[in-house]
């Protein structure tokens, strides 16, 4: 297909899709990102998409609206419980890819680095390649590869490899795999899954990451994965050619409750706690799987699970995914920390000595709220693992 | 207009800020687009959209607009059914979203909000302290804006003691000229003679910007739902003339489906429920047991009027799905293919309620008009004798051809409207039913609302169009 026809197309599916919308403004209400303009949420983005196209009129305005969206989902249930059930985020990332790769009107001026560095250095922050694993000296993880057979990869993901937080989550839970006596191993030369560069429009690139993913899986014979990365999770059982080919993919707190169940891992360690559990977007909404953190959180002995005011589908978003954690809104449109401030508080309001969640960039954004918002002694943000392995 | 576009949001600027005035196009749509079937035309938009944060920056702004004879037009929420919101001649669109306060006082039992605030969260706070708004319009819809068209949602009429004006205890109000009036007090006692708060409850934005709300506090109750499935919806019609003459207690809220409804709603979500046409109710009590009382009557009412089957919803998930059959009762049309649509609301007389049933069932029938090629959904409410009808049809018709069968529909409301004796509904008046008021008041009537709104408002700068009838 031709660029002017992939151009066309686009622009078709998206004109069929949005003229159906009923403007019933449901959605609007549940989107995190919409502080009080009308414009800012789903349902002013997908208008100004519409009239983008009947108008042939791309700028910088449109630019900013349909990069702001967080990508959460939560509209696409309001739509579907009460409207039309238009999959109003799709219909925003492939308004992306229009402006991306048909316009030359996107993505965000600060999202050009992380989409480069992804390509070249294999992550979006432009860390050296080869401190990807650098997380792991001294703790004897093996490389898994075609002489060096492993039953499970884990897939550790660019936050949890260089971010200080999110290094946490990867060491956490190898040493709860190890306990269990699970043959796993990382990849040496582990790659970006592509996730977020499908997020901000980038197709090409997401379709050569996942290429080179696969053929890295394919080489070094993997048949089972299990990631602490929710944004990777999804890509690799929702998108990736032929959703992974085969490949089993676990999130790990589907995993470790198999391990648990099986007798393979016992949690013996009392931990008093009182904690809430915050749903990672593209864990529980997108990939649906909302019970299996909970049903591994209340195995720890001692715990006490509260609820917050939104969870499961309607959990709110951190505000850092769909390409996010690379921009900072521009003037008039939420921050990110605004948004995650509205979820600690949600947090706060529980009780909880603990915010659990389940992905690295939840973690790193809810940490930087808590900090913003002077609560560092009231509440500590904590990956799953890092409870469980606090009870082995 | 005095001023060119760029200064007028430079000067605006300098009354509400930077952030709060917009003028780049993809601003401009979204203020001016509504719910009608057809887009928004590039002669719709607004110079500027401005986004005040209190009643005095309204009154700058307004002051400023009426000094220049510039029309603005106000913007609640958006969701008006009536798209009055659509500016007719440019100018400024004032949003109230900012002004979006909430004071929910349970010393004094009343509350005060923002005339921007969306009934959804108003809605969720008042139940977090056991109390109810008794204006039960959709979650996105801001509460000025229901005030101002004077609509309790889906409620049943007289149930919290009648419409919104009955609730209201004070407003603040920017007149066109930037003056600022309150009314009313903060004691419960609401003034038996003039209470200047009337004559804007309900006036839709022409006569000043309702900018502040306080409203008694109103408990909430205990509710239990009910469902009766008939073999055809004007069975449902007697069954409510047969609620209000029998005098069986009321429902706070019902809805009836018509058949042709129900069918694709079924099959949509799947449900295996009796053919025909349903309604639900919500009763309600002030304990638990009242409210499944008064369920059970009318499971009893149903089943006297002829039902095939009904029964308390004590499962929550059943009780979901047909609330949903109601709820996207607007969405069948696309589960056909037919994306685009439009809704009527027709009150009749409750002994001709089933009589316009009928006749609604059979609408396009034989029709040699654009409706003659819509399909038509029946649907409804229990608790009063209020009927919507929803024409669907392709969306990819034509502009002119969407406009001609919006104006065949709006003609055909108001043919029906004078047929059955009916009222504007909860929609409000302005700007499509401006022609029903005066068929069926005349031109003296609507002349005093003329008069009134040169009084208010000599330069005829706000919501300008809307009074005139300009679609």
């Amino acid at each position: 297909m031709d660029e002017e026809q992939r151009e066309e197309n686009i622009e078709r599916d998206l004109n069929e899709a949005l003229i159906a919308c009923e403007k019933c403004h449901f959605c609007n209400t549940v989107c995190p990102v919409v502080d009080t303009r009308i414009t800012q949420g789903p349902f002013g983005i997908n208008r100004a998409i519409y009239y983008a196209i009947k108008w042939n009129e791309f700028n910088e305005e449109l630019r900013d609206l349909v990069y702001s969206c967080s990508t959460c989902g939560k509209c696409d249930i309001m739509c579907k419980k009460v409207s039309r059930a238009l999959p109003l985020t799709e219909l925003i990332e492939k308004a992306r890819e229009l402006l991306l790769v048909e316009k030359e009107a996107g993505p965000m001026p600060e999202q050009v680095g992380a989409l480069k560095n992804m390509h070249v250095r294999g992550n979006p922050w432009g860390s050296p390649s080869h401190e990807r694993t650098k997380w792991a000296e001294g703790l004897e993880i093996p490389f898994a590869s075609k002489d060096r057979h492993v039953d499970v990869l884990y897939f550790v993901g660019c936050a949890s490899s260089y971010d200080s937080q999110g290094q946490k989550i990867a060491k956490s839970l190898s040493k709860i795999l190890k306990k269990a006596g699970v043959n796993f191993g990382i990849l040496e030369n582990e790659t970006c899954s592509g996730h977020e560069a499908k997020r901000m429009g980038e197709t090409g690139l997401f379709a050569y990451l996942s290429e080179a993913t696969m053929e890295m899986f394919k080489d070094a014979g993997i048949q089972h994965i299990v990631t602490g990365d929710p944004h990777s999770f999804y890509s690799f059982t929702h998108e990736y050619p032929e959703h992974g080919n085969g490949l089993k993919v676990q999130h790990y707190s589907q995993f470790l409750n198999e391990l648990i169940e099986k007798g393979n891992l016992k949690l013996s360690r009392k931990v008093n706690k009182r904690v809430t559990y915050h749903d990672p977007c593209y864990l529980g909404r997108h990939s649906e799987i909302f019970e299996e953190p909970r049903d591994l959180i209340q195995r720890i002995p001692g715990i006490t699970l509260v609820e917050m005011e939104n969870a499961r589908a309607d959990s709110d978003c951190c505000g850092m995914g769909g390409g996010r954690m690379w921009m900072e809104p521009p003037q008039g449109l939420l921050s990110s920390q605004a948004i995650a401030e509205r979820r600690v508080l949600q947090a706060l309001a529980t009780g909880a000595e603990i915010l659990l969640t389940a992905c690295p960039f939840c973690n790193i954004t809810l940490n930087d709220a808590v900090k913003s918002l002077e609560k560092e002694e009231t509440i500590k943000v904590v990956d799953i693992t890092e409870l469980i392995s606090m009870s082995l | 207009m005095a001023v060119n576009a760029e200064q007028l949001a430079q000067d605006l600027k300098s009354i509400v800020g930077e952030d709060y005035v917009h003028t780049d196009l993809f601003e401009r749509v979204n203020y001016a687009d509504t719910s009608l079937p057809y887009d928004v035309e590039e002669g719709d938009l607004p110079d500027v959209v401005v986004h005040p944060s209190n009643a005095r920056e309204v009154s700058e702004v307004l002051k400023y607009a009426n000094q220049r004879k510039i029309p603005v037009t106000t913007y609640g929420s958006g969701t008006s059914l009536m798209f009055g919101t659509k500016p007719k001649h440019h100018g400024i669109t004032i949003s109230t979203e900012r002004l979006s306060s909430l004071e929910i006082n349970v010393e004094h039992q009343w509350l005060e909000c923002g005339a921007g605030i969306k009934t959804g969260q108003v809605i969720k706070e008042l139940g977090q302290l056991g109390y109810f708004l008794p204006i039960q319009t959709q979650i996105g819809s801001s509460v000025g804006g229901a005030i101002g068209v004077n609509t309790l949602g889906h409620l049943t009429d007289n149930m919290f003691g009648g419409r919104p004006i009955s609730h209201i205890l004070g407003l603040e109000v920017v007149l066109p000229s930037g003056e600022i009036i309150e009314t009313g007090s903060k004691c419960l006692r609401r003034p038996a003679g003039w209470d200047l708060a009337r004559i804007f409850i309900g006036s839709e934005g022409i006569l000043g910007i309702i900018t502040k709300v306080r409203m008694v506090l109103t408990p909430m109750p205990e509710t239990t739902d009910a469902v009766g499935f008939f073999k055809t919806v004007e069975e449902i019609g007697h069954a409510v003339g047969m609620m209000y003459r029998e005098k069986f207690p009321l429902p706070m809220d019902g809805e009836l489906v018509g058949e042709k409804a129900c069918k694709v709603g079924y099959e949509a979500l799947d449900l295996d429920f009796p053919e025909g046409a349903l309604a639900i109710t919500r009763s309600m009590g002030r304990t638990k047991e009242d409210a499944t009382e008064n369920a059970q009557e009318m499971v009893r009412l149903f089943n006297k009027a002829g039902a095939t089957k009904a029964f308390i919803l004590d499962d929550p998930e059943i009780a979901e799905k047909v609330w949903r059959v109601r709820e996207n009762a607007m969405r069948w049309g696309q589960e056909r293919g037919l994306k685009g649509y439009l809704a009527i609301e027709v009150n009749p007389t409750l002994p001709r309620l089933a009589e316009a049933m009928t006749e609604l069932s059979h609408i396009t029938e034989g029709r040699t008009d654009l409706i003659g090629e819509t399909e038509a959904y029946l649907y409804g409410h229990v608790g009063s004798d209020s009927l919507h009808c929803l024409f669907a049809f392709p969306y990819d018709w034509p502009t002119d051809k969407m406009k001609q069968v919006v104006g065949e529909i709006w003609n055909l409301e108001k043919e029906l409207q004078l047929k059955y004796d009916g009222v504007g509904g909860d929609w409000g008046w302005l700007p499509y039913r401006v022609p029903f008021f005066r068929e069926k008041y005349g031109e003296t009537a609507y002349g005093i609302i003329k008069k009134m709104k040169q009084l208010f408002d000599p330069n005829n700068i706000l919501n300008r169009g809307n009074l005139e009838g300009e679609a």
